[in-house]
């Protein structure tokens, strides 16, 4: 309510919101960007335990991070082959 | 069986050594028995701003190196019953201490005190392992600008990574004036993006420097807004529950505006 009023009388944002909009966004690649080594990992751990499941070549596998905005997803890319039979297994 | 809780902060000069000589000095007037330790080796301060710089004999240096008993090496605060300062080595720098014998001094100091409160070198690098090493909690002291906020939460990450909790967030050098005309972010803000408890705020309060320059923690004369501040976090930490006042200073347009728009 407040800022919308102020922003009829035409007034500039706030600096502080501006402040803390340019810290999420920087926090948030932060605390994400500085463990490379984690996302090899990651990715190594998915892929066993995907390999479980379906059928496909170890190397197809791509884990990344997207940042759109304020927000971070994890993506995992396996182009697959075919589910494995696990009642086989069974 | 004492806390040993460490200092810290991502940024330099956010306040942290203010906040241990207070905090110390103010749980000491709570009447627990504290020690304070300076974990900033080559660069102390503890015990200037302190005003026992006169006193020094003996380092945790000295201690690691045998060249004196522990309780030898603690410098008896004489205003106020309880408290303590171990210094820090002005002579030798950072890699000459390893967290172990970190950790093995604070062990000892917790079983004889029921605070023992370590300030921390600025940053990430060995002085922080040091500081850290014996440590059961953090305190992490921010200012609330982007640059001090940015490096508080590289240095949660790491104090979560080394499993010390709880972690308590201290915003000190809190204007409510710049709050209240928008140029500072407030508490809500700063908890939004660290999401961590927050222990407390601090107003930039002129006292700081005064008190500094005396050497006379500023909880001695309970006047100013920081020492009531600092008064107010020592007995959160000491387990008491007081609520965190809303130090934001609403200017006159914002006043009239929500007076205008205010919610039945
Ligand atoms: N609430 C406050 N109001 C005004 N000045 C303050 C306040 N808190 C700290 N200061 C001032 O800021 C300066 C830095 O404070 P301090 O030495 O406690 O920071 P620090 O985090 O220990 O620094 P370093 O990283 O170098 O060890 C000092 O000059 C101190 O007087
Ligand atoms: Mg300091």
């Amino acid at each position: 309510m407040n800022i919308s009023i102020r922003q009829l009388f035409g007034r500039k944002p706030k600096s502080s919101s501006i402040a803390k909009q340019r810290l999420k966004l920087v926090i948030t690649q932060d605390r994400l960007d500085v463990d490379d080594r984690m996302m090899m990992r990651l990715q190594h751990e998915l892929t066993e335990v995907l390999a479980k499941y379906f059928e496909f070549s170890m190397n197809s596998v791509q884990v990344s991070l997207k940042h759109e905005g304020n927000s971070c997803t994890l993506v995992a890319d396996f182009p697959y082959k075919k589910a494995h039979d696990l009642s086989v297994n069974r | 069986m004492g806390r040993v809780i460490v200092v810290t902060s991502g940024k330099g000069g956010v306040g942290k050594t203010t906040s241990t000589a207070n905090l110390g000095t103010a749980l000491a007037l709570l009447g627990k028995t504290v020690v304070i330790v300076d974990a900033d080796v080559g660069l102390r301060n503890l015990d200037i701003v302190m005003g026992l710089e006169s006193r020094i004999v003996y380092t945790s240096m000295d201690v690691i190196d045998k060249h004196c008993e522990l309780s030898k090496a603690l410098v008896r605060d004489r205003r106020v019953d309880g408290l303590t300062l171990l210094a820090a080595s002005q002579k030798n720098n950072k890699d000459d201490i390893q967290p172990a014998q970190m950790k093995a001094i604070c062990d000892k100091l917790r079983s004889t005190h029921d605070f023992v409160l370590v300030d921390s070198p600025a940053g990430i690098e060995r002085g922080f392992s040091n500081a850290s090493a014996g440590a059961d909690e953090a305190i992490v002291v921010t200012t609330p600008d982007v640059s001090a906020i940015r490096d508080a939460d590289r240095i949660i990450g790491l104090i979560q990574h080394a499993r010390i909790e709880p972690i308590n967030l201290v915003i000190n050098r809190f204007s409510p004036e710049l709050v209240g005309n928008g140029s500072m972010m407030d508490q809500a803000d700063v908890m939004d993006i660290l999401n961590i408890d927050l222990l407390g705020i601090v107003p930039e309060d002129t006292g700081v420097i005064t008190s500094t320059n005396r050497g006379i923690p500023l909880v001695y004369e309970e006047t100013s807004a920081a020492a009531h501040a600092y008064m107010r976090i020592a007995r959160r930490l000491t387990g008491q529950q007081i609520p965190i006042p809303d130090l934001e200073q609403k200017g006159l347009f914002t006043s009239i505006l929500n007076w205008f728009t205010r919610k039945s």
